[in-house]
């Protein structure tokens, strides 16, 4: 029956939160009235927020993790012959963080609980992978740009099948970062990346480090 | 009457066990809506009114001093497909409860939050006292639909100064006098519940409920934070939480025991608690910025060693 079916569907889509936060304005099915049961925030109207707040947190994350990256590869290479070309990929993703910022403002979504561990093991990556030399440090980055590329790419999907026209600015922003990333990706394997020391296992161990860092960003 | 009771009976063991499954709904989840028809149909009542939009506006706001409900909820227009069993303003199980709740509260001074209170606030609605029997005895719904009410005007109340400062119409707090004055106007929504108040804060500690007020607080603090302009991305964002969070559980404990006219103790132990964050923040900073310059000092230190001794 069409009311027993739509109170399910808000009971459902209630659930899929994160326990910590409380259900928005939604309108009703049926287009009724919205009650305002457990809810003390005005949520944007319409927008999916569960899907946005994941999104931008994970995203805010690994430009915060990115930048870390860069940072410890500077800390290591910074007046070598590379430091120009990491200080200006560092630069674009210093940006990028920025713009994130004010994402998260706008959105009211609560940054990752693990921020700081990231600045850490960001920073380690970095000059772990600078230790090995310029074509470490290359191959560090084109592991992550990729990782990173591939990611965004899945946020457009989702986004997309979601509705273009709702999150049309997100969209545009998430777009033009992920073809900065790809120039990114890019640069790295100009730079012999491939030829790093054993790049192959390199750059499947920081790939994975990726994805366990973007599964737990998303959640906590 | 007994097909009433039974339907009765049986949404509420439904009820029972619904509830588990529901983490972020402050309420029962939805059931058959035989139940609320079983309401409305008990006989030796009064006939229920017509569900019109406009009978919402009638029940009685909570009794002195208190803000009175904002605004209607909105117009309950009717759920399309039904099966044809009621009449086109059908309101829905939740907006039924809802409304049960809030007339409630008016009886809560003098009965706590029990089930007398809800059956008390049904009655005047015009429905059957059996309606208790679609809460649990303990008033959990009902405590929790109170937090949830407070919260909301909080809210609201925020907003509209954030509106009058954007305005130019008024001056924008300072930071620890707008964490003040926010939970002091939310704590004050209590005035008129004090009595039984700490029987509400022991039954939203159960651990049915604690998800649910869990919730509401967190939200809560959310919302003061995010008008007093909280613009955090980092870290900072949780340990202001935390640390708001710590300032409201603690006054409103102190309210509690608080016998001083017009709860001047409490408003005190307030603006101290809110100093000591500020001051604790500040010294925070300055931590931070002295650990800063030692770092600088001492590498500035090393580089003249290493330059000295030619390395």
């Amino acid at each position: 029956m069409a009311a027993a079916a739509a109170p399910a569907l808000r009971c459902s889509l209630w659930q899929r939160r994160p326990l910590r936060r409380g259900p928005g304005v939604r309108p009703a099915p049926g287009g009724g009235a919205s009650l305002r049961l457990c809810s003390t925030r005005v949520a944007q109207e319409g927008i999916n927020k569960p899907v946005i707040d994941r999104i931008i947190r994970v995203d805010h994350a690994g430009e915060y993790g990115a930048n870390r990256i860069y940072a410890g590869q500077m800390a290591v290479l910074g007046r070598s012959s590379v430091g120009p070309v990491i200080q200006q990929m560092w630069n674009q993703e210093k940006d990028h963080l920025k713009k994130f910022n004010e994402l998260m403002v706008a959105y009211r979504v609560r940054p990752t609980v693990l921020l700081p561990f990231w600045n850490v093991a960001g920073f380690v990556l970095g000059a772990g992978s600078a230790l090995l030399g310029r074509k470490g440090a290359m191959a560090c980055t084109v592991a992550v740009e990729e990782s990173i590329s591939e990611h965004y790419n899945n946020q457009i999907r989702t986004l997309i099948e979601e509705d273009p026209e709702k999150y049309k600015e997100l969209l545009q922003v998430i777009k033009q970062f992920r073809d900065d990333e790809q120039e990114h990706h890019d640069i790295g394997l100009e730079h012999d990346a491939e030829t790093a020391p054993a790049y192959s296992v390199l750059k499947t161990a920081i790939q994975l480090g990726c994805k366990a860092a973007i599964f737990l960003s998303e959640r906590i | 009457k007994m097909a009433a009771a039974g339907g009765l009976r049986r949404a509420g063991w439904r009820l029972w066990r619904g509830r588990a499954a529901v983490r972020c709904q402050q309420y029962p989840p939805l059931r058959a809506l035989q139940a609320s028809a079983a309401l409305r149909r008990a006989p030796d009542e009064h006939k229920k009114e017509p569900l019109a939009s406009s009978s919402q506006q009638h029940f009685d706001s909570p009794p002195a001093g208190h803000q009175p409900e904002q605004k209607p909820q909105g117009p309950y227009s009717s759920y399309t497909g039904q099966g044809g069993q009621e009449s086109e303003d059908y309101e829905s199980e939740e907006q039924l409860q809802h409304r049960i709740l809030t007339a409630a509260l008016e009886f809560v001074p003098e009965h706590g939050w029990t089930a007398e209170a809800i059956a008390e606030g049904a009655k005047t609605l015009g429905l059957s006292v059996a309606a208790a029997g679609l809460f649990h005895s303990d008033g959990s719904e009902l405590i929790l639909h109170f937090v949830s009410e407070c919260n909301t005007k909080l809210s609201e109340l925020l907003k509209k100064e954030q509106k009058l400062v954007q305005l130019g119409e008024a001056e924008k707090k300072p930071i620890d006098e707008f964490l003040r004055d926010a939970v002091e106007a939310r704590l004050r929504m209590l005035i008129p519940y004090i009595e039984k108040w700490p029987q509400a804060l022991s039954v939203l500690l159960l651990p049915r409920n604690i998800p649910s007020s869990l919730n509401l607080l967190t939200s809560m603090i959310d919302d003061i934070w995010h008008y007093a302009g909280d613009q955090s991305t980092d870290f900072n964002w949780y340990t202001r939480r935390a640390v708001l969070t710590g300032i409201y559980n603690t006054t409103e404990l102190v309210m509690m025991q608080d016998s001083s006219p017009g709860f001047e103790d409490t408003w005190r132990f307030l603006a101290n608690r809110v100093a000591d964050a500020m001051t604790m923040s500040n010294t925070a900073s300055q931590v931070q910025s002295t650990g800063e310059a030692v770092v600088q000092g001492l590498m500035g230190a090393a580089v003249t060693v290493s330059n000295t001794a030619g390395l």
